[in-house]
């Protein structure tokens, strides 16, 4: 299997741990994958901002050849996977593609603390990751059941308000919305908060920081890797 | 004023009550869609009722006209809000209408018709209970269903005078009220949900009644109407009743459903509205015809809960209204498109499968002009080599200097830290 990962541009300017733990992962279960060197980002922020781009276009050069991308980010995902390109197809958001292809069960099973689950919108929404409760179909959620063990999640599916451009644009609604989904994943008595998105949880974490809330929040390949190599001392 | 700065002062007045009246609608109607287990079938039927509707439009005008004629109904046909509004006055003033009751439109709203008439020394009741506390307050409608959602019963009180502030109380003193309006009325106005082609009758849902004691009381019942509410016939018009009032309020079905053909003791018009919807048939924007005004993409939609319907500023606000607006308006409503994190939960709920998302990423293209800034680093990110020194240029400017350009962001939150190191390092 030719499998190539996505780091998406944010993820390597301000959280490079993410990527590398994502790779680290992929590797444990056997996996060849390869860094492109050239990659830079999916285009994401111009489309959302209203500006013409044609790095999807790029984006579709430079990872056309590989049978799959496993990117650690369901938004960039999403934003591939809206274009008619060659690659719409083979991208996968992390647990997504552990869950589809690789059938990974329960890794996170024996975490030792309590993890609330943050459902991001690219991540129920436009990926079908899980269920949104707005659709009248069966519950499930992939992230969950890859984790496997007890996992909490907020009463309300609803956004965190983060958008890109949104939490620009409207620093205070956006700020409102994220404060909401703190207090609403607190309140699960989670001693953890995790997501697919590092963009909603950036988010978050800079409210939880600002606010003075005492609350843990990782990234899911964190999780998956502390569950797989132990936490790093 | 833009829809962020009247987010914040709503939101500051009243965002967290009407946040949670609207969550508690959201959840009413996600009880009552899942009562139905062939809901999401049923949301595929009625999106490709709507694909053909919008395919075939001319049609089917031509067939409606032809249809309420024989029926027994007057139909016109109006290019423009002013041509609507000319029409409605011409057919009040055959009679010397000095009053007249009017149920819920947006139609009427997007026309500007109340303030139309009342210049032209109508006078105008506003009577879904809703929509006359907001004509009493100076207002316009917040919400399409909901049109008072952003008031409290102290609020109604107020308005009507009164000390109780009791809601059933209150409800009884404004029913008596606009008794006394539909007897003297000498015209009935309203909208119509839907137009049934193939018999030429018009189908009108209310929970109050209201509609029909205007539709029936005096003697002219005008119904205005844009030509998208069109169906073909009578089985396409059961796809749409029951999910209408399922997926706006949760209720199994509007209560009082009338379907309106020939008028028995008098005369009743259809005024069949274009105002640039035909022209829209020919723009990236055509699926939003496929609405139905069940207003559902306003009540889930976690921006709109929280800023209100007014901070939009346009007749129809949320999802919807934010593309509406721009084609309207397209300077004086750019901001309305970025007014939404994109979370998509408004194309989860929309019975009619609008692809909002898609569609909210390209009105931001259309009322954006190009900008410079954005331009430079999207080249950038063209080549990783200018892309890194994009970067290192960020990284090395001072913190001070990086919380004023991301001002917005740092004054509710705290700053990322920047690591030393990069994954991809060049």
């Amino acid at each position: 299997m030719k499998i190539a990962l996505h780091v998406p541009c944010y993820i390597n300017e301000l959280n490079p741990e993410i990527a590398r733990k994502t790779l680290l992962i992929l590797r444990h279960f056997g996996l060849n994958v390869s860094v492109p060197k050239n990659q830079t980002c999916c285009g994401q922020p111009f489309i959302n901002s209203g500006q013409p781009t044609t790095l999807p276009e790029q984006f579709n050069e430079i990872f056309k050849d590989y049978e799959y991308i496993v990117s650690p980010s369901s938004s960039c995902t999403s934003t591939i996977r809206s274009q008619e390109l060659e690659v719409s197809k083979k991208m996968y958001e992390l647990c997504e593609f552990l869950h589809d292809i690789l059938q990974v069960r329960d890794i996170a099973k024996n975490y030792p603390k309590k993890i609330a689950l943050h459902n991001s919108c690219h991540s129920i929404r436009h990926l079908l990751e899980g269920a949104p409760s707005e659709l009248n179909i069966p519950y499930f959620n992939k992230v969950k059941k890859v984790l496997g063990g007890e996992i909490v999640e907020a009463k309300r599916d609803e956004c965190c308000g983060f958008g890109g451009v949104f939490s620009v644009k409207e620093g205070f609604i956006s700020y409102v919305m994220g404060r909401s989904k703190l207090d609403d994943l607190i309140s699960t008595g989670g001693e953890v908060i995790t997501g697919v998105d590092f963009s909603c949880l950036m988010h978050l974490k800079g409210i939880a920081e600002k606010d003075g809330d005492d609350i843990e929040i990782k990234h899911i390949s964190e999780i998956i890797y502390e569950s797989i190599f132990g936490e790093e001392k | 004023m833009k829809h962020y700065e009247l987010a914040v002062k709503f939101y500051k007045e009243k965002g967290p009550r009407h946040d949670k009246s609207l969550w508690t609608i959201r959840q009413k109607r996600d009880k009552a869609i899942k009562e139905v287990p062939e809901w999401e079938s049923l949301r595929v039927q009625a999106s490709e009722i709507k694909d053909y509707v919008i395919e075939n439009l001319q049609d089917l005008v031509d067939e409606f006209i032809k249809n309420a004629k024989n029926a027994g109904i007057e139909v016109v046909f109006a290019k423009d809000a002013q041509e609507h509004n000319q029409t409605v006055l011409k057919y009040l003033k055959e009679i010397n209408a000095k009053k007249v009751v009017k149920s819920k439109s947006m139609l009427t709203e997007e026309c500007g018709l109340n303030e139309f008439l009342e210049k032209n020394g109508i006078e105008v009741i506003d009577t879904d209970l809703g929509e006359r506390i907001v004509q009493l307050r100076g207002e316009k409608p917040s919400h399409i269903v909901l049109p008072a959602i952003h008031t409290t019963k102290e609020d109604v009180a107020e308005i009507l005078g009164e000390e109780n502030t009791d809601p059933t109380y209150l409800t009884h003193k404004m029913r008596e009220l606009l008794r006394k309006e539909f007897l003297s009325a000498d015209a009935g106005l309203s909208g119509a949900n839907f137009l049934v082609a193939d018999k030429g009758w018009a189908v009108v849902c209310t929970n109050e009644g209201n509609a029909d004691l205007g539709a029936v009381l005096p003697p002219l019942h005008i119904i205005s109407v844009g030509v998208e509410k069109l169906v073909p016939n009578m089985n396409d018009l059961g796809v749409f009743l029951r999910m209408l009032a399922r997926n706006a309020t949760g209720q199994k079905i509007t209560t009082y459903t009338s379907i309106f053909g020939k008028k028995e003791n008098g005369k009743r018009v259809i005024v069949l509205v274009d105002n640039g919807r035909f022209e829209r048939l020919n723009s990236e924007f055509k699926e939003t015809l496929k609405c139905i005004r069940c207003s559902a993409c306003l009540t889930t939609c976690p921006v709109f809960r929280r800023s209100g319907g007014h901070a939009y500023r346009y007749v129809i606000p949320g999802p919807i209204g934010s593309l509406l607006a721009p084609l309207s308006d397209k300077e004086k409503y750019k901001d309305l498109p970025f007014a939404c994190t994109l979370c998509s939960s408004c194309e989860m709920v929309c019975p009619v499968k609008i692809p909002f998302s898609k569609q909210l990423v390209k009105m931001r293209e259309y009322v954006t002009k190009e900008n410079i800034a954005l331009k430079l680093a999207e080249k950038s990110m063209h080549h990783p080599q200018a892309f890194k020194l994009f970067s290192t240029i960020l990284r090395l400017t001072p913190k001070p200097v990086l919380k004023t350009a991301l001002k917005e962001w740092s004054r509710y939150k705290a700053l990322p830290k920047i690591p030393k190191k990069r994954f991809i390092s060049l």
